[in-house]
């Protein structure tokens, strides 16, 4: 028998991703996007790919894949439906991670498990009215009584908050102790005094839902405690940089979309008797989209093979997602050009890629404050 | 029961654009895909194995790059996958084309059923299944769009030009399929990134491998040989018709009668 | 015995076994062995060896003398003794090559009563019909009609075979030409004798029709082809044709069957998908109206076609969305595009620009649709479209 190369892992979970996306995804994104509410079908057919447990190890039924192999599939996905790619992301990073490596067995085999299998949907509540990137400002409070944690407080822009069946909610234990005072607690739906809004009327990525919680004397067993106490911030900073490089993942799969889309229209459409793409000023778009979109699929895939080598890229992570959003928007916003009049249309994508992008530009840290940590990494503050 | 599925990667035909000014095929870019109508051999495969239990094996011939296909395979759920691949083969007609596939079932050993897709998408000549078929001295259904597996035998729903029969064929038998027959599943992530791996139980096989002759299978066993290839037909040339709806109607008949389609046949 | 290796004169140095990609050549004992059953005669190694220890012949590739093949055949399909309407076609295709080649055309048909139709067949072009009759060929089988085809041949020896590629033929036609040892090119659109080797061009589409290949079998006998219908022109019957008829006895017992038909449905054609219509008629805004869907079904209906609309028809209700071509619809490539009173814009040509061929019926002579069509009417669908209905069921 001869040899000869194993193909690249990467590239088959690309091509893998591209159809499902273009068979599954693109012919119902619009229909999904006008329902305008969470399309479990959806949910459940990108969980028979085994998409859920793409980060985890086999032994628990994950695919063993690397961080690359993550942002490959949820950029292919962004290419056809940021909702479907945001919730798909949800579930794979911030709704199970905490639960993956701190549960219980019994948390593992009732929740995280079927969560991979996408029986059941998984949320992550770390935002407040008062507290999103200052963690310190968070004022959800669980106090420790006998073998139970009672949780009092409430959180807001919960993605996946109105159809999930259990958070991840990160609470104080400790004022006093600052940062350090700060943990995450599973709740399950159905548990008494845990509240969920109505979802939230959004612009764009409106086939993911999102909302409010509230917590009232919410009562969870001793072991609902995600890791060491105290150790809640350090164990997110380790993974924001992945979470900052599959926003940028997402990012450059809308921008792609909004590319392909321009590209194919200048080509197609005709005024003064020619193509609109043989006129300069379109070139330009063309080209400065295809251009960013290079650099920004250079970036996020330099992050991902630094974390997938074990390092902690935060300031590049930071740098990646707070470019790869910008150009996601940019695109956004040259293909509405090239559309003209109609991207004013509901009847094509541009429009909905012109909403989506604006996700982009606060999920996983707004620029600004991305740009405000970028610059204390670089020594300027 | 053992099932063979014959797979073939093939370019997206879809994407396919000619050069206007060479006439040439623009393959750059141009996606490689497993085979569309393949893939619904493969989900028939499935099916027998959720229901009856099954060991497939999934076999292509191609270059080195065709192992994608078989990988997806093996990713689908296929316990095996096995790749022709050897310059030895390369410029196979569909005679040593088959020639080779046929060698190779014959090394992989017992089997019950052989799927395929009625055809593929590059060259749609459908002629794979049965020439396999008879290489193995076996029976062959073709255009099968629904198909059912009892004690020993297979019926199958053959869809005919103008309508369809069932049919009874004992194993082993070779079927190719259509589109119709099911909705394919998609492969796995667990099961891509494991089948990219080592461990995957995929062989590729050179022509020594299936007992082949230099001169019995690739271009050099091939019975056919192409000896032109030009671009069908250029931009539209519009041709305007003109008078009365009668005579345009006539004209309109004419002309695309010349271009061989007969309206109301 | 095609490599072999002088011991005496061998030194075990290896420089053979690397050069082969089969594993085919060993050292054993400091000597090199050959390994006949990995060897696949590629010829690889014949240079390999300073020492003059390996020599071997390869076998080359010899075309066989086929003088005694001759004629242009074609296989007459037929269901309960009538003919498929590929086989005048294909005698009419037969003809020219047969008159190019300065030879006669034979037609072999099977059933279980064909005998009454020879007559017919040579009218439209056949010098001689080859009639096999035996109940066990009333209804197509693939492993009985191949025994009975591949018998014929054997027993004739023609230079060509067409068959039409229809479902049945592309069913026996590779089982054929395996069985028998041909080459055998599927669907062919154009078939012509080269003029020098007086072998026959067979042209087919590839690729998705993006491009034509000219394929030649110069290795078998008979060279052949499967022909797509509706594209070879028959010839018009001539009453005064004359033809031989030959009934052959063939013996059926040696012929191995082994499917069982259970029961064989034909349907009346049910509604296809759009994407897998040959012709498609489409209306625009101007078809909004009871009657004006009337118009483009009865056209439709008569040239076997799908109907299928804009956007504005389905929001109006005269169509279900399925029928509904465009950006946001489906997106079609049949053989010809029939764009009636539709404007031509762009998230309506996206869908259809990829049909082989497009007519374009409008009263607009700017009206965009007429840049992408291939034959342009100006004029009201109204009465185009009737007139066309009343041209094809006319004739």
């Amino acid at each position: 028998m001869n040899k000869i190369a194993t193909p690249i892992p990467e590239d088959l979970i690309r091509k893998m991703f591209r159809r499902f996306t273009e068979e599954e995804i693109i012919p119902r994104a619009r229909e999904m996007d006008e329902a305008n509410e969470f399309p479990r079908w959806m949910f459940e057919k990108v969980a028979r790919t085994g998409a859920y447990g793409i980060r985890y190890s086999p032994r628990v039924g994950g695919g063993g894949g690397n961080t690359t192999q993550f942002c490959v599939m949820v950029e292919e996905l962004a290419r056809g439906s940021m909702s479907v790619a945001a919730f798909t992301a949800m579930q794979c990073l911030m709704g199970t991670n905490f639960l993956y490596e701190y549960g219980t067995p019994d948390h593992h085999e009732r929740l995280f498990k079927p969560a991979i299998r996408g029986e059941k949907v998984a949320s992550f509540a770390l935002t407040e009215a008062d507290a999103a990137t200052d963690l310190a400002g968070v004022k959800t409070i669980a106090r420790q009584d006998g073998d139970e944690w009672i949780i009092n407080g409430s959180k807001t822009w919960i993605t996946n908050a109105p159809c999930a069946d259990f958070f991840t909610v990160l609470c104080q234990t400790d004022k006093s102790k600052g940062l350090r005072g700060l943990n995450f607690f599973l709740i399950e739906r159905g548990t008494p005094g845990l509240y969920v809004s109505k979802k939230f009327d959004k612009l764009g990525t409106r086939a993911t839902e999102i909302s409010e919680l509230a917590f009232t004397d919410v009562r969870v067993p001793f072991e609902n405690r995600l890791g060491k106490e105290g150790q809640g911030v350090s164990n997110l900073m380790r993974m924001l940089g992945v979470i900052r490089a599959m926003t940028a993942a997402l990012s450059l799969g809308l921008a792609r979309a909004a590319y392909e889309h321009a590209a194919r229209y200048a080509m197609e459409r005709t005024q003064f008797g020619k193509k609109i793409g043989s006129f300069q000023l379109v070139q330009q778009k063309i080209a400065n989209m295809a251009t960013e979109i290079w650099a920004s699929q250079l970036m996020v895939y330099k992050v991902t093979e630094m974390i997938d080598r074990g390092e902690r890229p935060l300031k590049e992570a930071s740098m990646a997602k707070y470019f790869a959003s910008e150009v996601a928007c940019r695109a956004a916003d040259e293909a509405t050009r090239v559309f003209g009049a109609y991207s004013y249309s509901m009847e094509y994508d541009v429009q909905r890629f012109y909403r989506d992008c604006r996700f982009l530009l606060f999920g996983g840290g707004t620029s600004e404050i991305l740009q405000t940590i970028i610059s204390r990494e670089c020594g300027v503050f | 029961m053992n099932i063979v599925v014959l797979v073939k990667q093939v370019p997206n035909t879809h994407d396919v654009r000619i050069d206007p000014k060479t006439g040439n095929l623009i393959r750059e870019g141009v996606e490689s895909i497993i085979n569309p109508e393949d893939r619904h051999a493969l989900e028939a495969a499935l099916g027998i194995k959720d229901r009856l239990g099954a060991e497939i094996t999934a076999l292509t011939m191609g270059p080195p790059q065709a192992i994608e296909v078989i990988c997806e395979a093996v990713a689908t759920g296929a316990d095996r996958g096995i790749l022709l691949s050897d310059k030895a083969f390369a410029g196979a007609d569909t005679w040593a084309t088959s020639t080779a596939l046929g060698l190779a079932i014959k090394r992989i050993g017992e089997f019950d059923i052989i799927l395929a897709g009625r055809q593929a998408i590059d060259g749609d000549t459908a002629q794979i299944g049965p020439q396999v078929a008879e290489f193995l001295g076996i029976p062959q259904l073709t255009y099968v769009r629904d198909l059912e597996v009892l004690e020993g035998k297979i019926t199958a729903e053959r869809v005919l030009e103008d309508g369809c029969e069932r049919i009874e064929a004992p194993f082993p038998v070779l079927l190719t399929v259509l589109a119709a027959l099911n909705e394919p599943r998609h492969p796995t992530v667990a099961g891509m990134l494991r089948s990219a791996s080592e461990r995957a139980p995929i062989e590729v096989w050179n022509a020594a491998d299936i007992g082949a002759k230099a001169l019995d299978v690739g271009f050099l066993g091939s019975l056919t040989q192409v000896t032109r290839t030009f671009t069908p037909k250029e931009a539209r040339n519009t041709r305007h018709l003109e008078g009365s709806p009668g005579s345009v109607a006539a004209q309109l008949i004419q002309c695309l009668q010349e271009q061989g389609i007969r309206l109301g046949e | 015995m095609a490599v072999s290796i002088d011991v005496d004169k061998c030194n075990g140095c290896g420089m053979c076994s690397r050069s082969c990609p089969y594993l085919a050549l060993v050292i054993e004992d400091k000597k090199a062995k050959w390994l006949e059953e990995r060897c696949t005669l590629c010829g690889a190694c014949l240079e390999s060896c300073k020492f003059g220890a390996l020599t071997g012949e390869m076998p080359t590739r010899e075309v066989p003398d086929f003088s005694d093949y001759r004629d242009v055949w074609v296989f007459v399909e037929q269901h309960d003794g009538a003919l498929h309407r590929s086989a005048f076609e294909l005698i009419g295709c037969a003809r020219g090559l047969a008159d190019d080649l300065g030879q006669k055309v034979a037609v072999a048909v099977f059933g279980a009563e064909v005998k009454g139709q020879a007559q017919d067949l040579i009218r439209h072009g056949a010098d001689r019909c080859i009639v096999v009759e035996d109940p066990g060929l009333a209804y197509y089988r693939t492993c009985t009609y191949t025994h009975v085809l591949g018998e014929i041949i054997r027993g004739y020896k023609p230079g060509i075979l067409l068959i039409a590629a229809t479902h049945l033929g592309r069913d026996l036609a590779p089982r054929l030409a395996r069985r028998m040892g041909l080459g055998l090119t599927a669907d062919c659109t154009r078939l012509s004798i080269d003029p020098e080797e007086k072998i026959l061009l067979q042209t087919r589409p590839a690729f998705g029709g993006n491009i034509m290949a000219t394929i030649v079998s110069r290795f078998s006998r008979p060279q052949t082809a499967t022909v797509r219908p509706g594209i070879m022109k028959a010839l018009e019957p001539d009453a005064t044709r004359t033809g031989e008829i030959v009934v052959e006895e063939l013996d059926m017992a040696e012929c191995r069957e082994f499917t069982h038909v259970l029961e064989c449905v034909l349907q009346e054609k049910k509604r296809a998908d759009l994407a897998a219509a040959k012709i498609i008629v489409a209306g625009g805004r101007p078809v909004c109206s009871e009657r004006g869907i009337e118009v483009l079904r009865e056209f439709a209906e008569a040239v076997g076609a799908e109907v299928a609309c804009t956007r504005v028809v389905v929001e109006e209700g005269f169509l279900p969305v399925e029928h509904q071509v465009g950006q946001t619809g489906q997106s079609v490539r049949p053989e010809v595009y029939f764009a009636c009173g539709i404007s031509g814009a762009i998230q309506h040509k996206a869908g259809m620009d990829g049909s082989r061929y497009i007519v374009a019926i409008n009263k607009d002579p700017d009206a965009p649709i007429f840049g992408v069509a291939d034959y342009a009417i100006v004029g009201d669908l109204f009465e185009i479209l009737p007139a066309l209905t009343r041209s094809i069921k006319g004739s």
